[in-house]
């Protein structure tokens, strides 16, 4: 038998391709390495960021689900919850030990029971509703508190670029 | 490309200044004179040497690994980073004996170490890799066996040599080489627990045990084979500063892998004891897949006190870092449920009442034998058999709460003695002092979500309803009682209950008066369907039943009447009160 990381990874991608939920799809990169993915998240209705494709990597730890994967945006993004780098700040990707920003309760963290699937669905209601208490992005968390015409300007920006429509 | 431009303008270097020397001295010996002693030539020489290892690396690497992966190229670029660095330090000890053959000792050492790290890589991505051919096998293997024996080679040239030229930079090679065989030793155990497991058609489960104790011994041994190190140098040369970041790193591997096997036994240990096997039925009941795994569970799988249920290697493994219920966040360790909650917490919880009466003792039985009695006194004859069956109803119901620590714990509430014939008032489960004060896990774990807490509950609730019934055949009883000793006039007496709600919480007690109004307010919601108005929102169960025992009491209220003396005298202060109360009730309508 392969290592309980992989199984798992394998057991969820199988899942995922079976029954692939709305605005999201993940799959491993290539096949002979399953702990590194890529993911497409559509950007939630009603949002700035509604119609845009936002492509994102996900690396997972050989310990996985033990510890939480990384994820990070390959694509520009300006929200105040996601690095200018395109890290992904969010609770439920943190491990209940560490606690980079200082405020979240261990009930919204990492555990087992936690699947690329959960992963992807919050990181799609982050993008609905930015914390901007975390402020991974300090620009855009200001801008989102005081800005909104802005922000919502600079986020249809980033739609448009990655469906590669001339701004 | 660019590496292969330097290679082959380094090669042509090395061949004009060979054929230059060789032009100029015409035959062997005076040329490798002249080379050797022209820095220039020689600085190309050094560099054609390096080049050629570089070339030698990569043909080494072709043919025991292939391909390197990302992860692996940027662990030896990072690791050889260090190493180089290190090497350099440990240079300015041993400056004194500084020359090519020390050089070329370091960079062979250099050299090996990194195919070392790749090994190690290498194996411990067997276990996330999906295919695992037979060349991997044959490659993995001839490369420990390679790397070990020439370990061995090494460690034996500097033991000797040390042994027999007195303490020297050998001593430097042989401390880390056999840092490097523990090396090799650590990757062929590893190696061997992996290829056992993908050999075996089941997930094998203590492997991860195996690997933590390899872990152990492994980090131990290299821990003293560094102390022994850093102890001689310090006495014959001086501090082997180059030896303490991978002497930091190993001690703190070291610590890590020990936390990591106290752990994993802690853990092993609180499963064996506490959680009980989840039983084939309890599987088929619940969606049988782990969650953790996501995979189906038919052998070895532990319940824990929150009722779900996980493989057990999977929970060993999360307990390991987490000691709590994956799903639910239950903290495992402070609610086992097998062990009696007496263990949990101090014996003698500190009763803020300071009333060594109430200490200890359950609450329920205390007041139960009072409100039989008073309900005896109080109640007309036809009730006294309801308040014994809630009784024992309660005393039934309250095991089940003490379940729940907190509820048992909580001392007794204050108002309660003063009153303690109270008829109708079952004492209710006792509420924690301070709700705000707890903690969310002890709120969840007050609550509970098992099948007997809720049953508790319901029978709790029950209880109550069954309470209420009883009040309202007690109020028609009053009612009758004053229809039949015809004082008054009776025919508006019976159909509004409301006002018979008045006269035994006045008569009884303060503290009933507080609950009449909360029935009578299901009264007044239907005052105009009289008797069964009452009961509107009770359960059916409750309402068939309920005529007979009404009509029973009529017998019996007129049975009382014929009774004469002190009970007569209560009655008639009483019907005094309810005609009043009767009179102020028609003001309100």
């Amino acid at each position: 038998m392969a290592g309980s990381a992989l199984r798992r990874l394998m057991a969820e991608y199988k899942q995922l391709t079976l029954n692939p939920p709305e605005g999201i799809i993940a799959g491993p990169i290539n096949e002979e390495n399953f702990f590194e993915w890529e993911a497409l998240i559509t950007g939630p209705e009603g949002t700035c960021f509604e119609g845009g494709v936002f492509p994102a990597k996900l690396v997972f730890p050989p310990d996985y689900p033990l510890s939480p994967p990384k994820m990070q945006f390959t694509c520009e993004m300006f929200h105040p919850n996601i690095y200018s780098d395109g890290r992904v700040c969010i609770s439920i990707l943190h491990a209940p030990g560490d606690d980079p920003m200082g405020y979240e309760s261990s009930a919204e963290r990492w555990s087992p029971v936690q699947s690329v699937e959960k992963i992807l669905l919050s990181v799609i209601s982050m993008l609905a509703e930015p914390n901007d208490e975390s402020g991974a992005n300090v620009d855009a968390a200001k801008m989102w508190r005081e800005n909104r015409e802005e922000f919502d300007r600079i986020a249809e920006k980033i739609v448009r670029r990655t469906l590669g429509i001339p701004t | 490309m660019r590496t292969l431009s330097i290679s082959v303008l380094s090669l042509a270097l090395t061949s004009i200044v060979v054929a230059n020397a060789y032009y100029q001295k015409k035959q062997f010996y005076p040329s490798v004179v002249y080379i050797t002693k022209s820095n220039p030539s020689m600085a190309v020489i050094y560099i054609q040497a390096f080049i050629c290892v570089w070339i030698s690396g990569k043909i080494i690497k072709k043919i025991f690994f292939g391909q390197l992966r990302t992860t692996e190229f940027e662990h030896l670029m990072e690791r050889s980073w260090y190493a180089i660095t290190e090497t350099c330090l440990a240079f300015t000890v041993f400056r004194d004996d500084f020359n090519p053959k020390f050089v070329a000792l370091f960079t062979l050492l250099l050299f090996l170490k990194s195919f070392h790290w790749l090994a190690e890589d290498r194996v411990d991505y067997m276990e996330r890799s999906p295919v695992i051919s037979w060349l991997f096998h044959s490659r993995v293997l001839s490369l420990l066996l390679l790397l070990g024996s020439l370990d061995l080679h090494f460690i034996q040239h500097a033991y000797l040599s040390t042994v027999s030229k007195g303490a020297s930079v050998q001593l430097v090679f042989g401390f880390e080489y056999a840092i490097l065989i523990t090396v090799v030793i650590n990757i062929a155990i590893k190696y061997g627990l992996h290829s056992v497991d993908l050999n075996s058609e089941t997930p094998w489960d203590n492997k991860a045990v195996f690997l933590l104790y390899t872990e152990l011994v492994m980090g131990f041994i290299k821990v003293i084979l560094y102390v022994a190190f850093v102890a001689i140098m310090v006495r014959i040369y001086t501090l082997p500063l180059f030896a303490f970041r991978p002497m930091y790193y190993t001690i703190r591997n070291f610590k890590k892998a020990f936390s990591d096997v106290i752990l994993s036994r802690r853990a092993i240990h609180n499963m064996n004891t506490l959680y009980p096997d989840a039983t084939p039925e309890e599987l088929q009941a619940a969606d049988n897949v782990c969650i953790i795994c996501r995979e189906e569970m038919t052998t070895a799988s532990k319940k824990l006190p929150c009722n779900h249920i996980f493989h057990t290697s999977c929970l060993r493994s999360w307990f390991q870092r987490q000691q709590t219920c994956p799903t639910c966040r239950l903290n495992i360790l402070r609610n086992p449920a097998t062990v009696p909650p007496q263990r949990q917490r101090p014996p003698n919880p500190p009763n803020p009442f300071g009333n060594p009466f109430f200490a200890g003792q359950n609450p329920f039985q205390m007041f139960n034998q009072p409100n039989a009695n008073g309900a005896e006194q109080a109640a007309a004859p036809g009730e006294q058999g309801r308040p014994a069956g809630l009784a024992g109803a309660e005393r039934q119901a309250a095991p089940a709460t003490t379940h729940q620590p907190q509820a048992a714990h909580a001392p007794p509430p204050f108002l309660f003695p003063p009153f303690p014939f109270l008829p109708f008032l079952p004492p209710p489960p006792m509420p924690p002092h301070n709700l705000a004060a707890l903690s969310p896990e002890e709120l969840l774990r007050m609550e509970g979500s098992e099948r007997e807490n809720v049953e508790a509950r319901i029978q709790c609730l029950r209880n109550i309803q069954m309470l209420l019934d009883a009040a309202v055949v007690m109020m028609q009883q009053y009612s009758t009682t004053a229809i039949l000793s015809a004082q008054m006039p009776a025919p508006h007496a019976a159909p509004n209950p409301f006002p018979a709600t008045g006269p035994p919480a006045s008569a009884d007690s303060p503290k009933v008066a507080k609950v009449a109004p909360t029935t009578s307010g299901s009264a007044q919601a239907a005052p105009t369907t009289g008797h069964s108005g009452a009961n509107s929102g009770a359960q059916a169960s409750s309402t068939i039943d309920k005529p007979g025992t009404s009509k029973e009491e009529e017998g019996r209220g007129e049975e009382s009447t014929t009774e004469a003396g002190i009970e007569e005298e209560i009655r008639r202060r009483r019907l005094q009160k309810f005609v009043q109360a009767q009179t102020h009730a028609g003001g309100q309508d």
